[in-house]
């Protein structure tokens, strides 16, 4: 996967990655020359199968855990499985305060980041229910627009009227 | 505009610089195991895993150093016939320490990492809606590092128990270009020898991987009464003989072999002087003589 900036006609580069919102993974690309950015969104089935093949967007500067794959996904695993790592972090310091270095590493990559906050905002029963009805892989980045339209206009609650206000800002309906 | 071909690099996630590196991973573990054996059938129910265990054991009891991969991710079953179910796997920074039987052979189980007895292998996902899509690849990245971050030591042979069906094998020629050959496992019926032909012509024609040769399993019984072997499956000999492969055994039918393997202790060590132990004990023979071991 290779990303052009047409203007510069330069190949981007790898600038950042949030951790799985929704099942969906942001990436960050920028030009090099005139520094534009341009996010990718992968759906959840596009991260999980990233995850399935235990790769990393940006690449990685960590030495691969041993069954690190099985360890972090198999959900009906073992308990001490995570947890009974004898090993040093790979920088020489050994593990401290029962916080293993693998744990970290794993949540680093693809532990799901938690809900954004509201900021204070309520979400009416009609206005989820529409939420709901976005498709899932675009849903997270419609909820923060809607959440950021009604904080910049002075709503303290969405509701479907909002929604309908916010569609415009919007490519996709909802 | 520049195309494809022309930028230099993937944006910097360097993605086949990870895949090489997992490749790596594996060839630089296995370069400590003379030779890796995929046993397979395609066709389940066929006694595969009992006769990878006892083989293994076999092996193991002429004095040659062996381990089992138990390729088989969802209905993994040689940890409880190899009795070590109960073992705790050890994870140390260069590999995972595989669970070991009283004789010493080595093993690497999916049960060896499943939370009991009911447990059922279900990966982590956002949804397991369109699951289809990345649960093939979640499996055969599970046997990725169970071959490549296993620490095996030094072997003389590392058998994989392939789950049924023959597309097992190409996954694993994938993780294991140079794989040692294949043996197929077999019982005297029809629509076992087509199923498993299909496996043969994949493996030899497609995949270009050595075929040791064939067992059959469940070959006759002997009557404990009179001594007579009699046939256990109506056999079609027309079948059989088309069989283009090298036999390596006959495997009687025995009800103590699924007893031992109820209770962890393959047959050949258990009752070495059973008809059956003392077939799988000649195929072991066989197959150390292939590689010359």
């Amino acid at each position: 996967m290779k990303f052009l900036c047409i203007d510069c006609d330069a190949a981007m580069k790898f600038k950042d990655v949030t951790r799985p919102q929704q099942g969906s993974i942001t990436a960050v690309f920028e030009c090099p020359d005139c520094f534009t950015e341009i996010a990718m969104f992968l759906n959840p089935s596009e991260t999980q199968m990233l995850k399935s093949l235990d790769l990393k967007l940006g690449g990685s500067n960590e030495a691969a855990q041993p069954m690190q794959m099985i360890r972090s996904q198999l959900e009906t695993g073992k308990q001490d499985i995570m947890s009974n790592i004898s090993t040093e972090t790979g920088t020489g310091e050994t593990s401290e305060g029962g916080k293993c270095p693998f744990t970290s590493v794993i949540a680093d990559a693809f532990e799901e980041k938690p809900e954004p906050e509201s900021d204070g905002l309520k979400w009416t029963p009609e206005a989820l229910e529409r939420l709901e009805r976005i498709p899932s892989f675009v849903r997270p980045m419609a909820k923060m627009g809607i959440e950021s339209f009604a904080k910049d206009n002075g709503h303290v609650e969405i509701t479907a009227e909002v929604m309908d206000a916010a569609r415009g800002n919007f490519p996709a309906q909802f | 505009m520049k195309t494809y071909t022309e930028l230099p690099d993937d944006a910097g996630s360097n993605i086949i610089g990870q895949v090489n590196a997992q490749a790596t991973r594996i060839s630089e573990r296995l370069s400590s195991v003379d030779q890796t054996i995929a046993i397979m059938s395609g066709k389940g129910g066929v006694g595969k895993s009992a006769i990878t265990t006892n083989l293994a054991t076999a092996l193991t009891l002429n004095g040659c150093s062996v381990g089992i991969v138990d390729a088989d991710i969802n209905g993994p079953s040689i940890a409880k016939m190899m009795g070590v179910r109960k073992e705790t796997l050890e994870y140390t920074s260069t590999g995972v320490i595989p669970a070991k039987d009283s004789l010493g052979t080595k093993i690497i189980s999916m049960d060896l990492l499943l939370s009991g007895d009911d447990a059922p292998v279900m990966w982590s996902a956002h949804s397991q809606k369109d699951a289809f899509t990345w649960r093939n690849t979640m499996e055969v990245g599970a046997l990725r590092e169970f071959i490549g971050d296993t620490e095996w030591g030094e072997l003389d042979f590392l058998l994989l128990d392939l789950p049924p069906g023959s597309d097992r094998l190409p996954n694993v020629v994938e993780l294991i270009p140079n794989l040692s050959g294949v043996v197929v496992v077999t019982i005297p019926s029809e629509v076992s020898h087509l199923i498993v032909n299909k496996s043969v012509t994949l493996a030899r024609e497609t995949l270009n991987v050595p075929i040791i040769g064939f067992i059959e399993n469940m070959s006759f019984y002997v009557c404990k009464h009179c001594g007579e072997e009699e046939p256990l499956y109506p056999t079609n000999e027309t079948h059989r003989t088309n069989f283009d492969l090298t036999n390596l055994g006959n495997i009687p039918f025995d009800p103590r072999l699924s007893l031992c393997s109820d209770s962890g202790t393959p047959i050949v060590n258990k009752h070495p002087d059973s008809p059956t132990s003392k077939s799988i004990m000649n195929v072991a023979q066989q197959i150390q003589q292939y590689f010359s071991i």
